[in-house]
């Protein structure tokens, strides 16, 4: 008698319901670790005052946190699939907590290196993985929107919190604020407490059998059986590489990182030297960061569509292109000398529509190509190995600067390098799914109709899900009236536990 | 006394007066003589003002002209000309100070004159409001312009009225230097220390006030916000365990959906059975 036979279908993917407060949950987990390491920057003058540190010194701060979030990536996956997500978010939460309360109390800068840099960034990593793996458990036909909502949670904490430090650090100082904003990120342990635990086991064969349909198929049963014991073992499974959507996938993002943050870090910088006045400057990130916030959801939303979702790695290579020519178009700011500023402002939206689509689907993507199974390992992966450009893009593109001595040359090679990374997605998928059809053994339209059937599943299953008592109820009513006709037995149809 | 002895003390007398006269014109004459502009004081009459300097007499040759503004060698004035000038356009208050036109010469040492550009005070450089924690040491300073060089005084405003600042428990050090002072605040004390100081810039021309207000934070202010947050996250944990808790019954109630009414088709089954049994029997 199994405890929850096909309920691996009927239950996991509950695709609503306690679902939403977990997409809460996972918003505020998210929110937290994406924003943290940014919005600390505004305590860096104070500290220097106070420690006699240097800019680059303080500036160390940041990095080694952002470092340690993504490096701790495989660790964070080994816990995730040893002990579910809901331990591990309230831990991470736990560890950012007290590591910025103990930083409120340190004399030196190692002192603060080692707290909020290590500590604090393992916390976050740990949050960061969580969240998005529980939200794959939870998630099947809108996990593109519940990725695009969770995810929307990194503008949103830093358009809250950016004010909200400005304020604590006037009026409490930084110490002060470090052990008011330990306490604020405790929340993350009430986000932790949202995550209920999914009672499901990938034990059988049949867990989410239509995701399998869409991975490569011919790894994916054994696959799944050793991955399933695999990911408790070994955390660094670089069998991944194998995979040649994996593969594809991770030379996209690793581009798509390498120039993304270069032009939000110089974009003042740019400004100003175009004329613009330092606060107008400083504006249009916010202006940036607040079209984020609504785009990610949208684009969520578009990707959850029927037309849209099963072509979902087109769609990201899309948001990749569009990134990248807006960031190639943006020198052309020359050409509108009187207009500045309004052009860069409109520069700022349509950067802030490209990121937000391209943040909101790089899980998702990555959920799509690895199922629920693989995807805490393949995230970690994904991080540490994401670590490397995101650490380097933001220098290569200062010392480009520093060269040439103009700042459209920064536009340009992030530009160049996202475009790119665009357009391999793009080419490189036709070709995978080219060849996975040509793989399937003889069959050569199976693909296009296991697709379809899985389409009409996942509908089917849409169906089910918005009428999952009556829907039991009338499909038992056949065997009810076998039975006795006068109690009614609301049986999934693939049960195999009446007693009788 | 002698007649004669006399008359010839009397003789190297006037002898040695006129010989040190004489040395005194000579060397007068040695010295280059230059002629310069007025001292003035800003603001001026009109939009600018010219510094002049003419080396109307000089025994050797002279090398070339330069002017120094403070002590300081003013870039781009070097000139071979005997009359330099040195234009100050739309002077403001850090146009202010000595200027001086210095002559060199090659087998002499070099020559100038002194002109004054007076100006009342004006306090350029200040912080509008210093936040510290208690404890720590607060550093107010101010700068100004200006010429001659002010006398600087720091009192303290306490409900309007200016006080001088009491330095009986010797916490405060006042350093002032030409345009600078600073007040140092030590060990800074939550109830005395905070509230408004001014610092006041007097020359012969004028006085100048600005004010800097100190606030003095507590070191426990942070601990009630902190304390409030965590029992915020208390209570929402607490609730939502709760609620998990109590839905769990229902949560189970619906999972067993295939157990619960599983029983009841057993016991069913079993009325059935004893039915038919009955039946049978």
């Amino acid at each position: 008698m199994s405890p929850a036979p096909a309920d691996e279908l009927g239950r996991k993917p509950l695709d609503g319901g306690w679902g939403w407060m977990v997409v809460v949950g996972a918003h505020i987990s998210i929110g937290f670790a994406y924003s943290t390491p940014k919005v600390l920057s505004i305590f860096y003058k104070e500290i220097q005052e106070n420690l006699g540190a240097s800019s680059s010194e303080i500036a160390w701060i940041s990095s080694i946190m952002l470092a340690a979030m993504y490096a701790g990536g495989p660790v964070s996956s080994m816990l995730v699939t040893r002990f579910g997500s809901r331990p591990i978010v309230m831990a991470g939460g736990l560890m950012c907590g007290v590591s910025m309360v103990t930083a409120s109390f340190g004399n030196s800068m190692v002192y603060l290196y080692l707290c909020i840099g290590i500590i604090g960034g393992c916390g976050l990593s740990l949050n960061l993985n969580a969240s998005l793996t529980i939200i794959s458990k939870y998630f099947l036909v809108k996990r593109p929107l519940a990725n695009g909502l969770a995810m929307a949670g990194s503008p949103v904490f830093l358009c809250l919190l950016a004010p909200l430090n400005q304020y604590l650090l006037y009026t409490y100082g930084w110490r002060g604020s470090f052990l008011i904003l330990g306490g604020l990120m405790l929340n993350c342990c009430v986000a932790g407490a949202l995550m209920r635990p999914v009672i499901a086991s990938c034990k059988t064969s049949n867990c989410a059998p239509q995701k399998k349909v869409e991975d490569k198929p011919n790894e994916s049963n054994t696959k799944l059986k050793e991955s399933c014991m695999k990911s408790a073992k070994s955390f660094l499974d670089l069998t991944f590489f194998k995979d040649r959507g994996f593969v594809i996938y991770l030379i996209g993002s690793i581009m798509f990182i390498f120039g993304a943050y270069a032009p939000i870090v110089f974009l003042s910088a740019y400004a100003i030297d175009q004329g613009v006045d330092e606060f107008s400057a400083a504006y249009l990130l916010t202006i940036m960061g607040f079209v984020d916030m609504f785009v990610r959801p949208a684009t969520g939303l578009i990707a959850s569509s029927k037309r849209v979702r099963p072509r979902i790695q087109y769609f990201f290579s899309f948001a990749l292109v569009f990134t990248g020519t807006v960031h190639l178009l943006c020198p052309m700011i020359t050409v509108f000398k009187s207009y500045s500023y309004t052009f860069l402002a409109t520069y700022a939206v349509f950067f802030g529509v490209g990121f937000g689509m391209v943040f909101a689907l790089i899980f998702e993507c990555l959920m799509d190509l690895m199922g629920n199974e693989r995807f805490p390992s393949a995230v970690g992966l994904v991080t540490i190995i994401e670590c490397f450009p995101m650490l380097l893009g933001p220098p290569a593109a200062g010392l480009l600067v520093d060269i040439f001595g103009d700042y459209k040359y920064l536009f340009f090679m992030c530009g160049t390098v996202i475009l790119t990374g665009g357009l391999f997605l793009f080419i490189m998928n036709i070709y995978n799914y080219h060849m996975l059809e040509k793989e399937k053994p003889g069959k050569d339209g199976e693909q296009n109709q296991l697709n379809v059937e899985s389409q009409e599943h996942v509908s089917a299953l849409e169906v089910e899900m918005k009428h999952t008592p009556e829907a039991e109820m009338e499909r038992s009513e056949p065997e009810a009236k076998e039975a006795n006709g006068v109690q009614r037995e609301p049986q999934p149809e693939k049960s195999a536990e009446t007693p009788h | 006394m002698i007649p004669g002895k006399r008359r010839a003390a009397v003789m190297s007398f006037s002898l040695a007066m006129i010989g040190a006269l004489l040395l005194q014109t000579v060397s007068s004459q040695n010295e280059p003589s230059i002629a310069s502009s007025d001292h003035t004081s800003l603001p001026v009459e009109g939009d600018s003002y010219l510094l002049q300097c003419n080396l109307t007499s000089a025994h050797s040759v002279h090398q070339e002209s330069y002017w120094m503004k403070n002590g300081e060698e003013i870039a781009e004035t070097r000139s071979p000309n005997r009359n330099t000038e040195y234009f100050l356009k739309k002077p403001r208050g850090d146009a202010a100070g000595v200027y001086m036109c210095v002559y060199t010469f090659e087998t002499a040492p070099p020559a100038n004159a002194t002109i004054e550009v007076k100006s009342a005070p004006d306090i350029i450089g200040h912080k509008r409001s210093e936040n510290k924690n208690e404890g720590q040491v607060a550093v107010l300073y101010c700068k100004s312009t200006g010429y001659p060089y002010p006398i600087w005084n720091w009192r303290k405003f306490d409900n309007g009225f200016p006080r001088e600042i009491d330095n009986s428990s010797g916490r405060f050090t006042i350093s002032s230097r030409d345009n600078y002072t600073e007040l140092h605040i030590a060990n800074l004390d939550i109830d005395l220390d905070p509230g408004e100081y001014h610092c006041n810039a007097t020359n012969m021309l004028g006085t100048r006030d600005e004010k800097i207000v100190l606030r003095v934070r507590s070191n426990l202010a942070p601990l009630w916000p902190l304390l409030g947050v965590l029992a915020e996250i208390i209570i929402l944990i607490v609730i939502i365990v709760v609620y998990e808790k109590r839905k769990k019954p229902d949560d189970l109630q619906d999972d067993d959906d295939h157990a619960g009414p599983v029983k009841t088709n057993s016991t069913n089954n079993h009325k059935d059975k004893n039915l038919r049994q009955r039946n049978t029997n």
